[in-house]
Order: structure tokens, then C-alpha cells, then sequence
């Protein structure tokens, strides 16, 4: 198979997966973003050594456990993850006898903070602590690299279209959703399999805790893989159901310290692009930051949408701070709460994300597909 | 919509060979090797002791508005880099506050060194409580496009990261071209930049891939690479934006491919990377005769260089154009390598002439090219293609033609 796509200028949510807090497969998080029960609840104890107590962490999740023996014994955790996000989207595919083709049509832009923050610490530590400093644990190579997780996965699923890792801070999801709209543009893939991994481990909760804001809330933090599968208007097989249409992403930066008006000048440029009208918008989903700066963007959601549409999908409260793939999980739970609200179809939907260092991103979607 | 030709016309350049456009085409020309002993970081009982590093720069004479110490290395490369290539593009960041643009900015070890620091304060005995926020706040990889938006005041630039490892360099490139390409973006900042770690240092070091004097790209006698620092990075536009202002114009982005091999972590498969310059020529319009230089990825490993010697031979056939290896001069500067490949190219397209492949004494029989050894030559180039190959077989190839104003 080659690269043949037509570029089009239309953009579809085709499927979606979600390894979370709340197990591996896209229902445990529908059931766990829809449950009446708001889930502070997902936070488990981790060992004594950790930055705080307890954090979200998928269940039960041991890579070789998920994923089996084979071809798994140098996969660390975040890469786990996101191997197990492009299973468990791929196999849904299939039940529904629908299946993702891969090869070189299929490309995967995969967000992250840093790759797996514990494999770099682990590394780095074996030369200061081994007997000669190059006793360094050669097969773990590949593991410190931010690229880990992406190139993984497209080994262990034959993807051999452009496999690009990408770094945006908490915005990175909808940064990558951007990136991947120009790769489907310019014909350089068929179909984009977009979203992030964030691991859990000791090595990123001190990270995380030396880099929070004084004035915010530390929640406990969150991991997981969201992925998405975005399809070209012209490309979507007979069966597959689109499930929202990409109307617009805007990504801009705040660099005059004037965040509030930033954030508002991009979620409406973003509604401009997209043609829809602030009172249209069923569900808009912030990034759940606390403190000043997560207040200036739910206040701007609230006075947007108004408290309906902005309180309609809670992500982050259940599954925690996933950081770098938060964005990645609104999308996810966005879409897992739609499927479920037959008149939120054909509505548009916002996605937004503001970072303590003054990044700034929205998406606005049509929601699209069938009820249950 | 019609497409925009897409050309480069500003080059920033941090290297172990010159810092500045002006520096680096000069050290290409005179094929400087930039091999030294490592001061980075503290190279006792590591069996080599070699590295390509960037020296004279100062930190503050790049980093304005931000306290330069917040900044890790590979971020203050970064922003330095970007400076230049907007000053050698003619402009003032200023010219480039309105529109939006793109900054995107490969990498493959992000701010490792400044995580290399942590972790040897946590083998010294500091507990994780009560390590330095300042170190701490310096890693978040994405901090390397940010520090550019925000240095520069570019509050409509999309700032993105790329960590496809020793690709990611062309992949940042490529992003760019379609950026600019469709309109999207009225110019893009892009390339890539990485600061000297121990970490990848150690690892190639275990490996067996470090050279222990200079790294020989297709010698028979190479050992392997010399790990390199350095950041290289591009200012594109459309070429009616360059008329427009009378720019003067390095090269024009004639497309670009990538791919993936889906096979090994770490060892390149062939195919694959035939397959990569394919796409890129394909992208570009341009026939694999029409090539006059291929920027190799050449790393000066023992095998690797066989590896992609023999996919361009697949691409080229047996008389394949001129093939030659910077990273012999550059040492392997990881996510920056193609990005300096990719400013070399167009430096070579505008001054017409063939940077060589410094430290050669024999090619080796199976890596048959002509790789230009040891001095450059004078050449009237008209398309070059620029390699980038990863762990983890990210590939991407960006092909550059010559511009003339008719």
C-alpha cells in the first residue's frame, strides 16, 4: 500500500481510545466519565518515596501483564501505555468489523511531557552509581528517548507512516491535533492516529511537584494514553461513523502577560474559523488547572458557555492530572458523554487548555454519530 | 487553494565548527572537525573522551527577557539560533508578531543535561524534596519551541516540539514546508537543537558506537560517532513573501518525506530509508537523476553507514550523486544533526560547493560513494537531498533546490 490519500479540508473523529485511571478499554472511561459519582475516589495509595500519597493510576497495569511477554521485556510504562491505547482502539475497530488498516497510509502523532521520565532518571543513575560510569543498561537505550512510545507502538502494529512524538506542555493534545491536520493535508497520510501518554511514576511526581504554582491545588496526578483516529472527509470507510468533525484549532502564547484576553482572543478566533456562535456550544471542556491561571480559564468558559455547557463533561477531577495528555483525555470524555446524549449531535463542543507558562489552546468539534 | 513555494531565507547556527551563518559556511568550506575533549560534564573513567562542543556562547547575549538560568542549554540554543536566523532573514521579531506562524523545533534529549544534574545531585545524597526547582523547572521538553515564542514576542506562533530523536531535525523542517505551503503560517521558525549529555553519551558509549578520535563516516576504518551539541534553525516563508520584501533567498524547499520502519528499535532497515527518499523526491517533483548531492545521515557507525550507502544506492543506482557525511565535521548533534544538514544543504546550493567528509583516509568498499574527502569542492548544485534517521526508524528526507530569480 502507498500514501494516496487526497488532501481535504475536511477532518473527522473516527474512533477513540482511552487507557485510563479507570482501566484499559474506551468503556471503562465512558462508564467512569458518565458515572453520577464524581471520582476523587480513583486515587489509590502509591509507596512511601513519591512526591504525595496517592495518585490516578490505571488498574492493575503491568506492561507484560497487558501486553504479554513477547516483545515487551524493555517496555517501560508510558510506553506500555500507549501500545495498549493503539490495541485497544485497533481491536474495537475490529469487533465492529471496521478495522484501522495500517502500513504506510497510517500515520501516529503521539503527544508526551518527556517520554518516560523514570526510564531517563533510571538510566541516568546507573552512570553515577555503576562501577564505571558507561555501565549504563544498553537495552534501555531507546526507552530514554521522548520517541519511545510512538516508535513502539508502530513496531508492535506495523505503522509505517510518519510517527512523530510531539511536546506542547498541557496543551499538547490539541497542539498534536493541529500537526496531525497538516499531515492529512498535505496527503502525507491516509488516516492520523493522534493523541498523548502520561506515565505515573516517583521520577515524574517530583517533577510535578517541584513545577506546580504555589497557588494551586495539587490534586493528585493522573496517567494514561488517549488516542484518537482522524480520518479525511473523503477517506472514511463505509461503516465507520464519524463521531465529531475538527472545525478549528487555534494555538497561541501568551507572551505579554495579558492571559485572560490571550485566552479569550483564542477561543474566539477559533469559534470565528469554525462558523459557530458562542450559544450553540453544547459542552466546553477546560483544562483543569487550578489556581490563577486555571481560574482565568474557567471563568472564560462559564461566560462563553454559560456554568451548563462548561461544567457538562468532568475529566480531570476523575482521572486526575494527566498533564501533558490531558487535553488528549477532554477530548476522549467529551466524546464518551456525547455518545450517550443524543442531543448534544450536531452541536458543536469546545475544547480548551492554558498552561502555567502561557500556552493557549482551543478546538472546536461538531459532534456527530449515533446514539447507542 | 494553491500551494505557496516555500523558501528559506534566514540560517541560525550554534556548532562545534562556528557559531553564526557567516562562521558555520566558513568551517564547512575549510572542512573544520570540531572534535574535542569533553567539558560539558565529567568525563572521568569513560573509556573515550571526545565530543563535538559549542564554545563562546553566552547565554545572556540571546536570552532577554527571561532569566537566562531558567533556560536549560538545548532551550538557550534554541533561542539563540532562532535570534540569528530572524536577523540574518533581514527582519526584526517584530515583522513576524502579526501573522501566524510556526515554531517547531526538533530534539532528541530536550534538556537531559539539565535532568543528568538532578539525578547526580540525587546520587550525592540530595533527596527528591530537595532538589533545585530551577533544574527542575528547566526540563519540560516543549520548553525548547516556548522559549523562542515567548523570547521573540510571538504570540501568534504555534510552538511545538518534536522528539523523533536524530530526525527530528528534518521532521521540524517538513512541518514547517507544510505550514507555509498551505498558508497556514505566514513563516515558521523551525529546526532542531540538543546540548552534549552524559546520558546519551554513556549509552553510546556502552553501545560501542563512540569513536575513540574522530568520527570517519564510510572509512573502512571507522569506529563510530562523536556525540555533538548544537542547534540549527531555519526561517521559512513563501516565496512571494521574500520577493515581496527583497529577501535574499538561501534555497527553496522542494518537499519532503517521512516515514517509519516499523522493525527495530534501533538498527535502520534499508527499504525503509530508499523508501523515505523516495517519498521526499516524490513530494519534491524532482527525479533521482536530477539529484546533485545527498546530505547523508552518516553517523560513522559501523554499520548504519552501510545501511543508508546501500539505499541510496537503491535510489540512485550505481552511479549515485556525491554522498557526503557533515557529522564527520559537526560531530552527531542528535535532533539538531538534520537541521544543520538541512542549513548546510542550502549553503551550499547559494555559495556552489560540496562541504566534504573531513577525517577520511579510505573509503570503505561497502559504503561505495563518492563522499567528498577532506576538502570541499567547488560544484554547481542544483537539488540536494538532506537525511535524518532515528532510533526507533523515525526517518524524513527534505529535499532543497537552488534559487534563481528569472
Amino acid at each position: 500500500m502507498t500514501t494516496v490519500a487526497v488532501p481535504t479540508d475536511r477532518h473527522f473523529i473516527t474512533a477513540w481510545s482511552a487507557v485510563s485511571p479507570y482501566g484499559v478499554t474506551s468503556a471503562d472511561y465512558a462508564r467512569g466519565i458518565l458515572t453520577e459519582d464524581s471520582g476523587a475516589g480513583r486515587a489509590v495509595p502509591v509507596p512511601e518515596g513519591h512526591a504525595a500519597q496517592a495518585a490516578c493510576l490505571v488498574p492493575g497495569f503491568e506492561v507484560r501483564e497487558v501486553l504479554g511477554r513477547a516483545g515487551t521485556r524493555t517496555m517501560d510504562r508510558a510506553t506500555g501505555l500507549a501500545v495498549t491505547a493503539v490495541r485497544e482502539l485497533f481491536d474495537e475497530a475490529s469487533r465492529e468489523e471496521r478495522p484501522v488498516p495500517v502500513g504506510t497510509g497510517t500515520a501516529l502523532v503521539l503527544g508526551t511531557t518527556l517520554g518516560s521520565a523514570q526510564s531517563q532518571h533510571d538510566f541516568a543513575m546507573a552512570s553515577f552509581t555503576g562501577q564505571k560510569p558507561y555501565d549504563v543498561p544498553a537495552q534501555f537505550m531507546p526507552n530514554v528517548l521522548m520517541n519511545c512510545p510512538a516508535a513502539a507502538s508502530a513496531i508492535r502494529f506495523g505503522l509505517q507512516g510518519p510517527n512523530t512524538t510531539l511536546a506542547g506542555g498541557r496543551p499538547t493534545g490539541l497542539i498534536a491535533l493541529g500537526y496531525a491536520r497538516r499531515l492529512l493535508a498535505a496527503g502525507r497520510a491516509e488516516r492520523v492516529l493522534v493523541g498523548a501518554v502520561e506515565e505515573y511514576s516517583p521520577s515524574r511526581s517530583w517533577i510535578e511537584h517541584h513545577t506546580r504554582g504555589a497557588d494551586e491545588s495539587a490534586g493528585p496526578l493522573g496517567e494514561g494514553c488517549a488516542l484518537l483516529l482522524v480520518e479525511p472527509g473523503n477517506g472514511i470507510p463505509a461503516g465507520r461513523t464519524a463521531l465529531a468533525e475538527l472545525l478549528a484549532v487555534d494555538i497561541r502564547v501568551d507572551v505579554d502577560d495579558e492571559l485572560a484576553s490571550t485566552a479569550e482572543s483564542s477561543v474566539r478566533d477559533a469559534l470565528a474559523a469554525a462558523g459557530v456562535e458562542p450559544s450553540e456550544v453544547w459542552a466546553a471542556v477546560g483544562g483543569g488547572l487550578t489556581g490563577r491561571v486555571g481560574h482565568v480559564e474557567t471563568a472564560l468558559l462559564r461566560r462563553l458557555f454559560g456554568a451548563e455547557a462548561a461544567t457538562r463533561v468532568d475529566v480531570h477531577d476523575r482521572i486526575g492530572d494527566t498533564a501533558g495528555a490531558s487535553a488528549a483525555f477532554q477530548l476522549a470524555a467529551l466524546l464518551a458523554t456525547a455518545r450517550r446524549r443524543p442531543e448534544a449531535h450536531g452541536r458543536p463542543a469546545v475544547i480548551t487548555s492554558v498552561d502555567r507558562d502561557g500556552s493557549v489552546a482551543c478546538a472546536v468539534v461538531r459532534l456527530l454519530g449515533e446514539a447507542p | 487553494m494553491t500551494a505557496r513555494r516555500v523558501v528559506l531565507t534566514g540560517i541560525g547556527v550554534l556548532s562545534s565548527i562556528g557559531n553564526g551563518v557567516t562562521e558555520f559556511t566558513r568551517g564547512l568550506r575549510e572542512g573544520r572537525c570540531g572534535a574535542g575533549p569533553i567539558t560539558r560534564f565529567d568525563s572521568t573513567g569513560f573509556r573515550r573522551q571526545l565530543a563535538h562542543e559549542v564554545h563562546d556562547f553566552t547565554p545572556s547575549a540571546w536570552v532577554r527577557h527571561t532569566p537566562a538560568e531558567q533556560l536549560g542549554r538545548a532551550t538557550q540554543f534554541s533561542v539563540a539560533a532562532a535570534r540569528m536566523a530572524v536577523s540574518d532573514a533581514g527582519l526584526d521579531p517584530a515583522d513576524l508578531r502579526g501573522g501566524p506562524g510556526l515554531v517547531t523545533v526538533g530534539t532528541t534529549d530536550g534538556e537531559a543535561d539539565a535532568l543528568d544534574r538532578l539525578v547526580e545531585a540525587q546520587a550525592n545524597g540530595t533527596e527528591p524534596a530537595g532538589l533545585d526547582p530551577v533544574g527542575v523547572g528547566r526540563l519540560a521538553a516543549h520548553r525548547l519551541a516556548l522559549a523562542v515564542v515567548k523570547e521573540l514576542r510571538l504570540p501568534r506562533a504555534v510552538p511545538s516540539v518534536l522528539g523523533t530523536a536524530c530526525a527530528a531535525g528534518n521532521y521540524a523542517v517538513g512541518d514547517g514546508y507544510d505550514a507555509v505551503r498551505s498558508g497556514e503560517a505566514e513563516w515558521a521558525l523551525v529546526g532542531g537543537a540538543d546540548a552534549l549529555t552524559r546520558r546519551t553519551f554513556a549509552g553510546f558509549h556502552r553501545l560501542g558506537l563512540v569513536a575513540s578520535d574522530r568520527c570517519r563516516p564510510f572509512d573502512a576504518d571507522r569506529e563510530g560517532l562523536l556525540t555533538a551539541e548544537g542547534a540549527g534553525i531555519l526561517l521559512l516563508e513563501s516565496l512571494d513573501s521574500a520577493r515581496a520584501r527583497g529577501a535574499r533567498v538561501y534555497a527553496e524547499l522542494l518537499g519532503y518525506g517521512l516515514n517509519c520502519d516499523a522493525h527495530h528499535p534501533t538498527a535502520p532497515n534499508m527499504d525503509s530509508v530508499a523508501q523515505v527518499m523516495r517519498l521526499a523526491l516524490a513530494d519534491a517533483g524532482v527525479k533521482p537523476e536530477e539529484v546533485d548531492l545527498v546530505s547523508a545521515h552518516g553517523t560513522g557507525t559501523p554499520t548504519n553507514d552501510v545501511t543508508e550507502i546501500r539505499a541510496v544506492r537503491q535510489v540512485f543506482g550505481d552511479r549515485p550523486p556525491r554522498t557526503v557525511a557533515l557529522k564527520s565535521m559537526l560531530g552527531h548533534s542528535m535532533g539538531a544533526a538534520s537541521a544543520l544538514g538541512a542549513a548546510a544543504s542550502a549553503l551550499a546550493l547559494t555559495h556552489g560547493f560540496i562541504p566534504p567528509t573531513v577525517n577520511h583516509r579510505s573509503t570503505d568498499p561497502e559504503c561505495p560513494v563518492d563522499c567528498v574527502p577532506n576538502h570541499a569542492v567547488e560544484a554547481d548544485l542544483r537539488v540536494v537531498v538532506n537525511n535524518g534517521l532515528a532510533f526507533g526508524g523515525n526517518n524524513a528526507a527534505v529535499v532543497l533546490g537552488r534559487h534563481e530569480e528569472t
